[in-house]
């Protein structure tokens, strides 16, 4: 459905009581399929890292599907999080050429103590001398990921940025009571 | 619009760029944008104050406009160079402002009054209100005026959970006021909740001018609307009046001159002020020498964000989709209690659920399948308490001035800005802190992040005052209309009038204010006073 088609059903229908009844439900089962949510751009299946090295890719890849794994839901790797993050440091160039510096470092950082599951582990506990590294990692991918349709609209099952009639009350007596 | 359904033309003259929000605004989600809403890493850090990649567009570019400030006086100064401005983007917050703040200083001995009280201006926010369309309910808090609302929108589980802490505490709440339709106004349609406003509504059911006021207006066909117009004087003439101003074409460089029997100034506070100071020395209208001091923000800053533990795990609905939420306006110094530590008073929101991002996702620890599984329980469970604005005092030192060497595009000298806090902004910035930790606990939430850090000058992007109004020309630049002491056919709307900030939001005051000097200039041209 194309925002034309949307304002002139609400225009249309939303003008009589039924005709909000039936908008409501017939746009509430489409956002229950997803429907509501567009495709996600098809960027990433022929994307060629532009800034990480072959072996710093793979690093990275398996930095970000242990963060956050393919499991019932899909995961960083579906999503595409480590081109993502590639596409994101290559274009720092121009205005936050820092954020290249910093990334440079971290792979290095992993490199040399050979990056594996176990390491991973350890960095993620705040004493570990690779927190900060395992952090700033973590902030780009988990931006990469929920950004996604796959993070977003597959796992999160977001709802916004859509058409509806009304805004959804609280239904809840026991919130009403702290 | 009210001057040209009055009958006369009116050249509208706009520094940006014409725009059409049915065609330039969209819903968009992150992952339809190149950048997934961040824009191109440091280029809206370091040049788009205040901007996200679906709206940078129509902000300002720093490159082009730049402002300076006083070493170690930061001041965030968010713009926007569009037809319709900021108000494409605002937050719609839509608050009365009350007695408590007109005559703020007779409480409390600081300061000024306003000239005008709140029985001068209600009728113009009644008026104001019906055309633009305030969802809202009565409150009957004589701090928070009651206005003329359409249905209110629901509050949602946080906004329910929030309200019945404040309950607990004897805190007042109600449904923040939004300029949204909750039904059919003046030919716009309702909100279809998409939580899309500050990146531009594409039905124009939230108010911006562009759709709003600017139809009704060109429908008269007495205005004309010059865009990419950068106006850089003032004209006067011989006999102390305003004769017209000059612009230059914003592409190719030239300079134009419009004549007119009365000048109206009506971008922003700042620019308003700059044009002034730009256009004699000295300061046109400023034989009070108090043109451009008084500088305001209001006081804002970190708020308090955690987890509601009741809506871990609940399913998942259109939580930010008003983009609203619930208000706790101003409690402190009404009637007899007042606070020890600080004069004025400060508002609050709250809200919660699941937003767009997971904004808590970064810095929860861990990773792997549970990290995931937590991330989405969590995720409708999100809640904050922000300060929807306080009040910064007048102070005369924070003021604005022409920078003698940095110039616009244009080759228009640049503002330099000066603005600190108080210690009393400070102590009102303290006092909300504990306070929204108080309401989080007695939501039994769980607060996750709280860590005082009050926002900088600019950051709320309230910027008010610099062309305060008042009855004593010594003491002010404009009369109680807007209209200049020393040039009588001379106007200036917006937020430079101000004599205080308030706690409320500024934009429907500015409305309000506005409607009622536009009743005060056809009536002085009706009896030929200009
Ligand atoms: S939430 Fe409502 S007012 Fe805001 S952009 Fe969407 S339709 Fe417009």
């Amino acid at each position: 459905m194309t925002r034309r088609d949307a304002n002139w059903l609400i225009a249309k229908a939303g003008a009589s009581v039924a005709g909000q009844a039936f908008l409501s439900s017939w746009l509430a089962s489409a956002h229950e399929m997803n429907e509501g949510a567009p495709a996600e751009p098809d960027r990433w299946i022929n994307y060629k890292p532009q800034f990480f090295s072959p072996e710093e890719f793979a690093i990275l890849d398996r930095f970000t599907t242990l963060l956050i794994p393919t499991d019932e839901t899909p995961g960083a790797r579906e999503a595409h999080v480590a081109q993502f993050i590639d596409f994101i440091v290559f274009s720092s160039r121009e205005y936050s050429p820092e954020t290249q510096v910093e990334w440079r470092k971290a792979m290095d950082w992993l490199r040399t103590r050979h990056f594996d599951e176990q390491l991973m582990g350890k960095m993620s506990e705040p004493e570990h001398e690779g927190h900060h590294v395992f952090q700033t990692m973590k902030q780009l991918a988990v931006y990469g990921f929920y950004t996604s349709r796959i993070g977003l609209i597959e796992n999160l099952e977001y709802k916004g940025v859509s058409y509806y009639t009304s805004f959804p009350a609280c239904t809840h007596p026991e919130h009403r009571n702290v | 619009m009210t001057l040209a359904q009055a009958g006369y033309k009116v050249a509208l003259i706009e520094a940006g760029s014409s725009i059409s929000p049915a065609k330039d605004f969209h819903h968009r989600l992150p992952y339809q944008l190149e950048f997934r809403g961040m824009g191109q890493p440091g280029l809206l850090r370091k040049h788009f104050r205040g901007s996200t990649e679906y709206n940078y567009r129509i902000m300002i570019d720093d490159r082009e406009n730049p402002y300076t400030t006083a070493v170690d006086k930061p001041f965030s100064w968010s713009r926007s160079r569009v037809l319709g401005g900021r108000t494409l983007h605002w937050a719609r917050a839509s608050d009365r402002m009350s007695d408590f703040e007109f005559k703020a200083a007779s409480r409390d001995g600081y300061g000024e009054d306003w000239p005008i009280s709140y029985k001068d201006v209600a009728p113009y926010y009644d008026r104001v209100e019906r055309f633009i369309g305030v969802s809202g309910a009565a409150a009957d808090l004589p701090q928070f005026p009651d206005g003329s609302f359409l249905p209110a929108m629901p509050l949602n589980c946080a906004e329910t959970i929030f309200k019945a802490a404040c309950g607990k505490l004897g805190i007042p709440v109600t449904p923040r006021r939004v300029a949204q339709l909750t039904r059919t106004l003046n030919g716009r349609p309702p909100c279809h909740y998409c939580g899309n406003c500050i990146n531009g509504c594409d039905v124009n059911a939230m108010f911006n001018t562009v759709g709003t006021t600017l139809p009704p207006a060109l429908k008269t066909g007495n205005v004309t609307v010059l865009c990419d117009s950068v106006v850089s004087h003032v004209l006067m003439n011989e006999e102390n009046r305003a004769s017209g101003v000059r612009y230059i074409e914003r592409f190719s460089q030239k300079s134009f001159e419009v004549s007119a029997r009365v000048v109206i100034l009506a971008g922003s506070s700042l620019e308003n002020t700059r044009l002034l100071l730009l256009s004699q020395n000295g300061g046109l209208a400023n034989s009070s020498g108090v043109l451009g001091h008084y500088l305001m923000d209001q006081v804002g800053g970190a708020g308090v964000t955690g987890y509601l533990p009741p809506l871990r795990g609940s399913a998942i609905r259109n939580d930010d989709g008003k983009a609203g939420g619930l208000q706790i306006p101003n409690f402190n110094n009404i009637g007899k209690s007042r606070a020890a530590k600080f004069i004025r008073g400060y508002g609050m929101s709250a809200s919660g659920g699941a937003g767009m991002f997971p904004a808590f996702a970064p810095s929860l620890p861990g990773f792997g399948s549970d990290y995931k599984k937590q991330v989405k329980a969590l995720y409708p469970a999100y809640a904050r308490v922000w300060m929807s604005g306080g009040e910064m005092l007048a102070q005369k030192e924070n003021f604005v001035e022409l920078d003698p060497v940095v110039r616009d595009k244009w080759g228009i000298p640049a503002l330099k800005i000066h603005c600190t806090h108080s210690d009393n902004d400070r102590a009102v910035y303290a006092d909300f802190f504990d306070r929204a930790q108080e309401i989080f606990h007695a939501a039994k939430g769980e607060i996750t992040s709280a860590k005082p850090l009050m926002g900088v000058p600019g950051g709320l992007i309230h910027e008010v005052g610099t062309c305060r109004m008042g009855d004593d020309p010594t003491k002010s630049v404009l009369n109680s209309f807007c209209q200049t002491h020393d040039v009588k056919n001379l106007y200036v709307f917006g937020g430079g009038c101000f004599v205080t900030t308030g706690d409320k939001h500024p934009t429907l005051t500015m409305m309000a204010l506005t409607a009622r000097g536009c009743d005060h200039l056809i009536d002085a041209v009706r009896r030929s006073e200009i």
